[in-house]
């Protein structure tokens, strides 16, 4: 019969030893890196785009000091713009034929988004990864032990 | 009126039983604070909610937030841990507990298409719908301690 004695310290599993992610819990840290716009200089598609980047970019640049904003040229194409973002994804918005008020709105949603995957958020009210401040209760560890 | 210090349930676990009817807030909030993890139930757009610090709470866009910026959590109607729990009437004092929320983003939820139909009657009517959000990290629950005048 063997007998296997106890470790002598506790073990740590990897697990515990991974962090949870809390963007904004002490420090925040804008998602967005990158904007990339693309126009071409010809179509009339990108005639709104080409005025948005000639009179708007700078002052988006200079409040958005943390973005890197990226401008191409590329002919016979639709204008677009893409975000890019530190989870590494990127997202993309088709220019085509906006007005500059609507490009605006545009850019400022890939300002505001984080990146992830649109997903329902209808139930996903609150996600936590904290334990219960109450604790849980548990039929083992109460005077008079819970008797299913 | 004076807020009321609840003990957790009705548990009587022998070795920490205490049974102290307090009514100052600030005794019940240095007991609260001595523990080690705190909860708050606090209102925000019109709903309450429970948190906990580190939580990411999701509430309809809130258009007058940039991202980055951080809130002050301003109606607290109940703080609590694991042995004792502050409930205010409605809210605890204001300057007595301090929960700061940062905005993380503004999105869209997944894109719902709500059909209307009347039978018989030709009428068919699609909706494309994405619901608005915005996206909070809640940061840690600081409680006041207050200095005993000497």
């Amino acid at each position: 019969m063997s007998f296997k004695l106890p470790p002598p310290t506790k073990p740590i599993f990897r697990a515990q030893l991974s962090s949870r992610p809390a963007n904004g819990h002490t420090a925040f840290i804008p998602q967005i890196r990158k904007l990339l716009f693309r126009y071409c200089e010809k179509w009339p598609s990108s005639s709104r785009t080409r005025t948005y980047l000639t009179n708007h970019l700078e002052v988006l640049a200079r409040a958005n000091p943390h973005v890197e904003i990226v401008v191409q040229q590329r002919n016979q194409k639709e204008p677009i713009v893409r975000g890019f973002y530190l989870n590494g994804r990127d997202k993309v918005i088709s220019l085509k034929e906006f007005e500059v008020t609507q490009i605006q709105q545009k850019v400022q949603l890939l300002l505001d988004s984080s990146g992830a995957k649109i997903k329902p958020l209808k139930r996903r009210i609150i996600e936590s990864s904290t334990e219960s401040a109450r604790g849980i209760w548990s039929g083992l560890h109460v005077p008079e032990l819970y008797k299913i | 009126m004076p807020n009321l210090l609840k003990l957790g349930g009705l548990r009587q676990i022998a070795a920490r039983a205490l049974h102290t009817q307090l009514s100052s807030t600030t005794s019940a909030l240095a007991l609260i604070r001595s523990q080690p993890n705190q909860y708050v139930i606090a209102s925000l757009a019109g709903r309450k909610y429970l948190l906990a610090p580190r939580d990411l709470l999701t509430v309809p866009r809130l258009n007058d937030v940039r991202v980055g910026d951080v809130l002050s959590l301003s109606e607290i109607h109940e703080i609590g841990s694991r042995e004792f729990t502050l409930r205010g009437d409605p809210i605890i004092p204001k300057d007595t507990v301090k929960v700061a929320a940062t905005v993380v983003e503004h999105t869209k939820g997944k894109m719902e298409i709500i059909v209307k139909k009347k039978r018989r009657k030709g009428y068919v009517k699609t909706i494309k719908h994405k619901q608005p959000y915005t996206r909070l990290r809640i940061g840690t629950i600081d409680v006041a301690v207050s200095e005993p005048v000497s």
